[in-house]
């Protein structure tokens, strides 16, 4: 490959961009209407398959479509559809209320800085081993150019991931102190608490990878779990087959941690509606309240991506490196696609859904006592678990 | 469009900097106590975009993560948590330092400007800039940073790292058993 001049560059990243802003504007309805169907489903609801109102008239029109979209093979995934259009339409169109005592700019400010810093973890978040296309000659600037399936292959990756997520957290905070009310105060500070302290343990645990590894990047990582070898700067390194040990109490940490930083359940405290309404985002209505909703599904594809490139296979059919029993000449379960990594996306994502609807909430003490007395110590034992099979393998 | 975007990139340096210093005199001038630790949020920030102009890719993402992820969070809990109003009816707290914090700050912008002069406008002093090659055998420092850190921290320096942080760890517990004496 050639070099690519200034402008070329610019402007691919600027397309990558775009399309992942666009991946996520899809993926995140995608997976709000999966979560109403699963949740349906394991609890044996019937919701979300009607909405308000009667038989007459629109509403009712609507409820008996329904219906009828059940009885079909294909469209009955799609029952409830309908709703789900609804739902959109009102979070677009819902009276924008600004409370009057509130702090205006760092009101307004608050959603954006939740969005802002989960879009740019994911512009680090290596999706595809290979470019995912390349420009035919005739596209204008960036004709004959790969299109990468990362936008920014960092070398200090995961550190780049863990730091801004970090900032994230002031979204949370801001919000609920912006709104001047005791409710939204009280889940924004809370939230803080959880996030600050579940970050602790969920560090921990990615530096498993890292110090079997020794390295911080995605696309190095990927290969790492695949069990080739890699060529890191500190040295060449190949996965041990006693790897699998701390790798695997590692993604389960990561993953409950993963559960708490994004305030999903079992760990969903800040939006407790029984004891504090809405949490942090009482008073947010319309787009500003719809843009605190894209963070949280933002930040659970992002749980997803990590845990997929850092834990599973990451761009490969098994995980935990058994990939390396498969030889790499087989055809597709053999080699790494872009198709595995959404795969284990899906999967975690799916068993966010799935937790969802099985586990009651924890309450604030057992949520502080399960993070720092259970949590931190035992990633720390992972950590020095990592490090002894490093050393003598 | 080449040029332009050759010259943004050679002066990202220069336009981080002036956030930061721009974030900075935001902080000290805004009325409430809570833009204020937004804007030294921005100006963290900022240091870690000229961090990372400077190749120094490592340092950069670690001031994100101590000083904008940790560090302010703790300040704004302070802030939120601590009520300024009463100083805010009283006047302001700032007002009766401001004439000796632009006097102070001169003084050390002649200080500084004085003492590095040498440094900044020397064209042979670039060297001393650049991190120890012995750090960094066998690793190019420019693309692997974190490497080169951990082996300046871990084997050329430990002990004084780990004297430092037994420093920090002293500075904690002496704050919680202050802080203790006080509800006691």
């Amino acid at each position: 490959m050639t070099a690519m001049t200034l402008t070329q560059s610019f402007v691919t990243a600027l397309l990558q961009i775009v399309v992942l802003a666009l991946f996520v504007f899809v993926a995140v309805p995608v997976i709000v209407f999966a979560e109403r169907k699963v949740i349906g489903y394991v609890q044996l609801r019937l919701g979300y398959t009607r909405i308000a109102g009667g038989l007459h008239g629109v509403t009712g029109g609507l409820n008996r479509l329904m219906w009828w979209m059940g009885k079909l093979p294909f469209f009955s995934i799609l029952r409830g559809f309908p709703s789900f259009i609804a739902d959109g339409i009102k979070l677009f169109t819902k009276e924008d209320i600004v409370p009057e005592k509130a702090d205006w700019w760092v009101f307004h400010f608050a959603p954006a800085i939740s969005v802002v810093a989960a879009f740019t973890v994911l512009g680090i978040v290596s999706f595809s081993p290979a470019p995912l296309w390349t420009w035919p000659a005739a596209v204008p600037i960036v004709g004959g150019l790969p299109f990468a399936g990362v936008i920014s292959d960092v070398n200090v990756g995961l550190l780049m991931l863990v730091g801004v997520a970090s900032v994230g957290v002031y979204g949370i905070v801001l919000g609920g102190w912006a709104s001047n009310s005791k409710y939204p105060l009280l889940g924004g500070l809370r939230s803080a608490a959880q996030i600050v302290s579940y970050e602790v343990p969920l560090t921990f645990s990615l530096l498993v990878p890292v110090v079997l590894s020794g390295t911080l990047n995605f696309t190095q990582m990927s290969q790492y779990l695949s069990g080739a070898p890699i060529q890191t700067s500190a040295g060449p390194a190949q996965m041990p087959a006693l790897a699998i040990l701390p790798l695997f109490i590692g993604f389960f940490i990561y993953l409950t941690c993963g559960f708490a930083e994004t305030n999903r359940v079992p760990f969903d405290l800040p939006e407790a509606e029984t004891e504090l309404v809405a949490g942090f985002h009482t008073e947010y209505t319309g787009m500003k309240f719809g843009l605190f909703y894209l963070a949280e599904y933002a930040n659970m594809i992002i749980v997803a991506a990590v845990a997929a490139a850092f834990f599973l296979g990451g761009h490969h059919f098994l995980p935990f490196g058994l990939q390396r029993f498969i030889p790499p000449s087989v055809p597709v379960v053999g080699g790494a696609s872009f198709g595995w990594f959404l795969l284990w996306m899906a999967l975690i994502l799916f068993s966010y859904l799935w937790v969802r609807a099985t586990l009651p909430r924890y309450r604030y003490d057992q949520l502080m006592h399960v993070g720092w007395k259970w949590l931190i110590p035992l990633s720390l034992a992972n950590l020095c678990l990592a490090a002894l099979v490093r050393y003598f393998a | 469009m080449e040029n332009a975007l050759a010259f943004i990139g050679r002066n990202f340096f220069l336009i981080f900097g002036l956030m930061a210093v721009g974030a900075a005199v935001a902080m000290v001038f805004s009325k409430s106590a809570v833009h204020s630790v937004l804007s030294f949020l921005f100006a963290m920030l900022s240091i870690a975009g000229c961090y990372l102009s400077l190749q120094a890719e490592f340092v950069g993402v670690a001031q994100i993560l101590v000083y904008a992820g940790g560090i302010v969070v703790l300040f704004l809990f302070v802030v939120m948590l601590v009520e300024l109003t009463r100083f805010k009816e009283a006047g302001g707290i700032f007002h009766v330092q401001t004439p000796w914090a632009v006097v102070a700050v001169l003084g050390a912008c002649a200080v500084f400007i004085y003492v590095f002069r040498g440094l900044i406008f020397d064209p042979a002093s670039k060297d001393a800039l650049v991190l120890k090659p012995e750090l960094a055998q066998g690793l190019d420092v420019a693309s692997q940073n974190a490497q080169a850190v951990s082996r300046g921290l871990f084997a050329e320096y430990l002990l004084p790292f780990e004297i430092l942080s037994v420093i920090l760890l002293v500075a904690l517990v002496a704050a919680v058993a202050i802080a203790k004496q006080e509800r006691a």
